[in-house]
């Protein structure tokens, strides 16, 4: 691993600003440093799925890697990185928690994935329009509370009915979705783990490619 | 039906101190779910206190009653204020657009600043309040007092009625762990941050927040008259934070809190949404047979009746997801399964936080009925 991968897999917040500043100064491409920072958060995942890291650190270096972002993204090319897999998530209709949603956001896009992040209180048609328009292959929803169980459903249902159901993955998430949520809603699958939310993506992606 | 040989109280304070009862006590989290059953039309935000304790009171007797009383209302009232750190703004279903079919709901956004920690450290976390409640609430310190002496009006009246019920009421006073407050005040994600930067600053704060909080609850279950103190631990659990960070920084306040409850005869309900599983054995440093440990279906709550056995009474949790989608059959079975495991002493039937606004009505009386008849343990 490179010192900025491992930097930013050691959460030293400082020395990861530090590094990508002295590579951009000398004239390395900000994807060549994207692709370090990427290893660097797979690495995190790494650590989480061994169990030396649990939710704070994976917050914590996806706060380092949005902050490198802000950076690096005036110099990205847009197609620097080929295709990506393009998500589309939100929190669903009626529902205002973001935490857990942005968590998992930030994750993918630390990744690599193509994020459409839609926010919070999302209506149904907003995520079959996000899918129309992007042709993600990847829907995730996020919802804490019971009623949101609902406007899940609802919004399979509507993916369903744009003939869209075949072309994409939907993954639920939030503290208690469970399988009995996941049967209920007509999802592929469900986790209470932004990190197993994210291997799951990753398997599909893997797949379809 | 089981036959009765223990009042409600009897049974309950059997369950906390690991001895024999005629059945396992059933203590449902209810709520919302009550106001949503009575007159159902009636809108959450149209009802106010009064109300939602007469719903809670008219869903009580249509669930065949049970054996111990959260608190008044939806409003929790008998928290003084700063107990309960303003977190965020409550969005009301009918608000915002949100739909009249939803629950209450926090739009969690930062409330307090990193300079915040050092006035904490300062002058104390109750003088602290003084200004950081006016700022947050836009009401002045007379109009916050004012409205939760009301509240504990309400409360004390409430509180009558359970008493001439022979219903134990099991919170005289509610107070949020150290890092749970902060970490709505801040929000989760920037406390989060702020335990990786500076963590020594962080640490002195939660000390300092101690020794206000213990005379806050003092002085709150006095006013109650009810020696039972509801405190919430949802942000600091294993699924979070690792147990250097819990031993460090979240664990120490906690005992400290504990033990001086329990010197003063007062017992601990420890609410513990999210998952806990990792941080149980910690438990087991807390006085035996004084605190209830209570889990939300997140928890592996089997786990936790075996790790705790003999030392710590065990109340849970049938989950959400269940009384709200699953059948009557499917609750039945898990709280069959709850009570064959753990209900032979120390248990207490209880749903898996507050019953969903949106369960149905026939699961949750099923689970009230499987305690009044299951107990395969005589
Ligand atoms: C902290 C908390 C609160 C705080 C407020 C927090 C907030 N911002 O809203 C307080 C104490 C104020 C509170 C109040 C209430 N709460 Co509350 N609360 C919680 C608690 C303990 C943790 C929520 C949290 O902060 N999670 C932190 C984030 C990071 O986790 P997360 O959102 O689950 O996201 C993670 C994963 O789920 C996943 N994920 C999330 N979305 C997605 C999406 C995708 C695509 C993927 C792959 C993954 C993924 O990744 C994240 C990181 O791992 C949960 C319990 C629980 N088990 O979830 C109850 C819970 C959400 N609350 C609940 C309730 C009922 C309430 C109240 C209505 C109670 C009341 N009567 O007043 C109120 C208001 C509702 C509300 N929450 O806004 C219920 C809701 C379910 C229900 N019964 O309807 C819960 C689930 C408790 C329970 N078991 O019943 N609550």
């Amino acid at each position: 691993m490179s010192e900025l991968s491992s930097a930013l897999a050691n959460l030293e917040e400082e020395k990861v600003a530090r590094i990508i500043k002295q590579e951009l100064g000398t004239g390395k491409d900000s994807m060549g440093v994207l692709t370090e920072l990427r290893k660097g958060m797979d690495e995190v995942g790494q650590r989480y799925k061994k169990g030396e890291y649990f939710l704070s650190e994976l917050i914590v270096s996806g706060e380092i890697f949005k902050d490198a972002m802000k950076v690096l993204e005036p110099t990205l090319k847009k197609d620097g990185g080929g295709p990506a897999t393009k998500v589309v998530i939100g929190t669903v209709k009626g529902d205002i928690h973001n935490i857990g949603k942005d968590i998992v956001a930030t994750l993918l896009k630390g990744v690599g994935f193509e994020v459409y992040d839609l926010g919070i209180d999302v209506p149904v048609k907003a995520f079959v329009d996000k899918v129309v328009e992007t042709k993600a292959t990847i829907v995730g929803m996020s919802g804490l509370l019971t009623p949101s169980f609902e406007s899940m459903k609802e919004t399979v249902d509507a993916l369903k009915e744009a003939g869209l159901r075949n072309k994409v993955k939907v993954i639920i998430g939030g503290g208690v979705v469970t399988e009995l949520v996941q049967r209920h809603t007509g999802a592929d699958a469900f986790t209470d783990d932004a990190m197993e939310g994210v291997e799951i993506i990753k398997k599909w992606s893997a797949k379809s490619n | 039906m089981i036959k009765e040989t223990m009042t409600p109280e009897q049974r309950v304070m059997a369950a906390l101190r690991l001895e024999r009862y005629d059945r396992v006590p059933v203590i449902p989290i209810i709520g919302q779910f009550a106001t949503r059953q009575y007159k159902l039309s009636r809108k959450i935000k149209d009802l106010d206190t009064w109300q939602s304790i007469e719903a809670i009171r008219e869903n009580f007797d249509s669930l065949g009653g049970y054996d111990g009383k959260i608190v008044a209302g939806l409003a929790w009232p008998i928290s003084t204020w700063r107990t309960n750190a303003p977190k965020g703004k409550r969005v009301l279903p009918g608000e915002k657009g949100i739909s009249e079919e939803f629950s209450v709901q926090y739009d969690e956004q930062t409330t307090m600043t990193v300079e915040d920690y050092d006035k904490i450290i300062n002058k104390g976390w109750n003088a602290f309040c003084e200004e950081y409640f006016p700022r947050v609430t836009g009401l002045s310190l007379e109009e916050i007092e004012r409205r939760n002496k009301e509240l504990l009006d309400i409360y004390l009246k409430d509180a009558v009625y359970w008493k001439q019920r022979n219903i134990p009421i099991i919170a005289g006073a509610l107070v949020v762990s150290c890092e749970m407050t902060l970490s709505l005040a801040r929000t989760f994600p920037q406390f989060t941050m702020d335990l990786h930067r500076m963590p020594d600053k962080v640490q002195a704060a939660l000390e300092a927040m101690v020794p206000d909080f213990i005379d806050n609850v003092l002085r709150d279950t006095k006013a109650s008259g009810v020696p039972w103190v509801h405190i919430s631990l949802e942000r600091g659990s294993g699924a979070y934070y690792n147990l250097k960070t819990y031993e460090r920084f979240f664990f120490p306040q906690l005992k400290k809190i504990v033990d001086a409850m329990v010197d003063n005869g007062i017992y601990c309900w420890l609410h513990m949404d999210t998952d806990w599983t990792l941080n149980l054995p910690y438990l087991r440093h807390l006085p035996a047979k004084k605190c209830i440990c209570n889990t939300d279906s997140i928890t592996d709550i089997f786990k936790a009746g075996e790790v705790l056995k003999g030392h710590m009474c065990v109340m849970g949790d049938v989950p959400p997801s269940l009384t709200k989608l699953g059948t009557k059959d499917e609750v039945v079975q898990y709280c069959e399964k709850l009570i064959d495991v753990l209900g032979k002493e120390g248990f207490i039937l209880c749903s898996g936080c507050e019953v969903p606004i949106d369960a149905r009505f026939e699961n949750v009386r099923a689970m009230m009925d499987t305690a009044r008849n299951y107990y395969p343990h005589r």
